[in-house]
This record gives structure tokens, sequence and C-alpha cells, in this order.
């Protein structure tokens, strides 16, 4: 080894300085085997020669391989097991209803004010009855940042973002959600967005 | 030594167990072939849709068909690790106008397409129109 020959002669003063490009430092200690040394000893010799006709360093590597086989696996096993969620996450959007069924959203369009990336569209009417209720309530899920201003900002908890997030689609046009959709989704998660807002009460 | 051994008939004793639970051989095959993994545990429950939802160390599901989202809203917190307690133990919320759960009908003739839900605020001219 040129180098470690050079480094040898540096260390000890017996090249001059000049003759090389860097500088070397001379006040450390090497506290591991210098691996890739030449053997020094007959035994060592013969030691490394047993190590590559027998092919340990392979055997041993295919050990490690074999052990990592019965370990139990870090990843799951999606869709059978699934990840830990915080009651806090924000999936699907879904509109809620109040227990008697009657739809929350009194078209305030707070969150479609606050909604940084204006991904939601209100058209609101009264109704017959004279309470005022939305008529159009879009929400372009593929504009949404998924950011929960919108769930913040609503005064009676109307517009939630949900537990859910299996709601890709194979087409873009299938994220438009509609008023329809919404209140559906609200239909079929209250189950989940109930627990996840009874978690969390205590600190909203 | 006998701590060798006992291990051993202990890994012996869960490979039949999970071999007995899975329905023997041909049904562990067919078990592998569809989750791609082996493993016992006791269940804690079935949902109307015909999923079952077991717990050994984790919280698993065995689909009756094969969808990430067919997992309905009283299971989905148990088995996100929302909380310990599945609706076995301590029951969801049930109002008469709740819904049942779909799965992500994306790709089929049954997704969702949106539709305006209000009337449009513009009247367009129709060229192939009667005058009347």
């Amino acid at each position: 080894m040129a180098s470690s020959r050079l480094l040898h002669l540096a260390r000890n003063g017996l090249l001059p300085k000049s003759s090389l490009n860097m500088q070397f430092r001379t006040a450390y200690k090497i506290v591991t085997d210098e691996l890739g040394s030449d053997p020094k000893t007959n035994q060592e010799v013969m030691d490394r020669a047993g190590d590559h006709i027998l092919l340990t360093e392979i055997f041993r590597g295919f050990g490690v391989t074999l052990a990592h086989f019965f370990k139990e696996p870090a990843t799951i096993n999606y869709p059978f097991e699934k990840g830990p969620l915080s009651p806090r996450f924000r999936g699907e959007h879904a509109l809620r209803r109040y227990p008697s069924g009657e739809e929350r959203c009194i078209a305030c369009k707070l969150c479609e004010a606050i909604c940084p990336a204006q991904a939601i569209t209100i058209e609101a009417e009264p109704r017959a009855d004279g309470s005022r209720r939305t008529t159009r309530y879009d929400i372009d899920m593929t504009k949404c940042i998924y950011c929960g201003f919108c769930q913040e900002a609503c005064p009676v908890d109307a517009i939630v973002e949900g537990p859910n997030f299996e709601f890709s689609t194979e087409t873009h046009e299938e994220l438009l959600y509609n008023k329809e959709k919404l209140l559906n989704n609200g239909d079929k998660w209250e189950a989940e967005i109930a627990a996840s807002l009874q978690a969390d009460h205590l600190y909203r | 030594m006998a701590k060798y051994i006992t291990g051993a008939l202990d890994k012996l004793k869960v490979t039949f167990d999970i071999l007995k639970q899975n329905g023997g051989i041909r049904g562990s095959l067919y078990q592998l072939f569809r989750t791609d993994e082996l493993k016992n545990g006791t269940v804690v429950g079935t949902d109307k849709y015909g999923n079952t939802y077991y717990e050994n160390n984790r919280y698993f599901v065995v689909f009756l068909d094969y969808d990430g989202s067919q997992v309905p809203a009283e299971w989905y917190g148990w088995l996100h690790y929302k909380t310990d307690l599945p609706p076995t133990v301590k029951p969801s919320v049930k109002y008469k106008w709740m819904v049942d759960h779909t799965e992500n009908k994306s790709g089929t003739s049954e997704a969702y397409m949106p539709f305006s839900t209000t009337k449009s605020k513009i009247q367009a001219w129709d060229p192939n129109a009667r005058k009347e």
C-alpha cells in the first residue's frame, strides 16, 4: 500500500512537507484494527487464506439474512392491519346533522371565506320554513389542502374533516364533491366523527 | 438446553394453533394466498358486512371481500388504534338517519359523479328551440 507507506514516512518526519499537497495530522491514535492492512505474521496469512477458501464471510452474511427472515416484520400488512390515527386526523370532508336529522350547515360561508385554496363554493337560499340553508355546497377535493381551517371556522360543527383517507378515485371529476355527497359522507361516518370529537373535546 | 427445547416446542404449538385457526392445511394455504400472512388471534367481533376483527399483539381485520375501504365507521377507530374499546364493548352513537357503509366505488358503475344541486343562474340560448 503506497499511500499508507507515504503516511508512515510523513508521520515520522522523513518526508519533506513540501513534497506533499496535503498536510498530515500527527496527533491522533488509531483505535480500531487497520482494515485491509496486510497480514503481518504467518498465522494471520493462514487465517485469512482459510477465511477466503471456506467463504466464511459469505455464510455469515446468509446467517444474517436467515435471522431477519424469522424476525417479526416492522411493516404492517395493509389493508388487513392499519396504522395508528389521531382523533384530529384531517381526512375526507363530511357535512354533519343534528341528532334529529336536520342538517347543521346554516350557510354562514365562514368556511368558504377562510379556505386558503378557495376550494369551497356555497350558494344559499331561505327554505320554505324560513331557515337559511345551502342549495349548493361544493368542495373541490383536488384543490383542498386539508388544512382543517373550514372545520375550525364552522360555528355549528357542520363541516368536518372526517377520519377517512381511503377515498382516492380513478378520475378527477369524482373528487368534485357536492352537497349530496358530503351529507352522505356525514351519514356514513357519523359514528366515527362523533367518537373523534368526543375523544378530543377537552382540548378544543 | 431445556430452555431451547421448550422454546422450540412453543414455536411448534404456535404453528399448530395458526394452522388450526385458519382451517387446516388447505384453509391456511388459501388464507396465505389471500392475505400474504398467516397468524392467529382472538376474535374481537364481526360487523354486519361479514368482516371479522382479530387481536393478537396488533389489531387486524379479515375482510369478507378484499378492500381497505370496507371497514365501517364503528370499527374504524378501533382498527386504527384510536381507542382500545371495540364497538362490542363501547357501542358507538346510533341515529336513524345514519346510512350503511359503502366501500370506495371509484372505477365501478356505482361511482359518484358530481351534479349541480341548484338550478342554473343563466339561461343559455338553444338554437334548436322552436319559435312560438
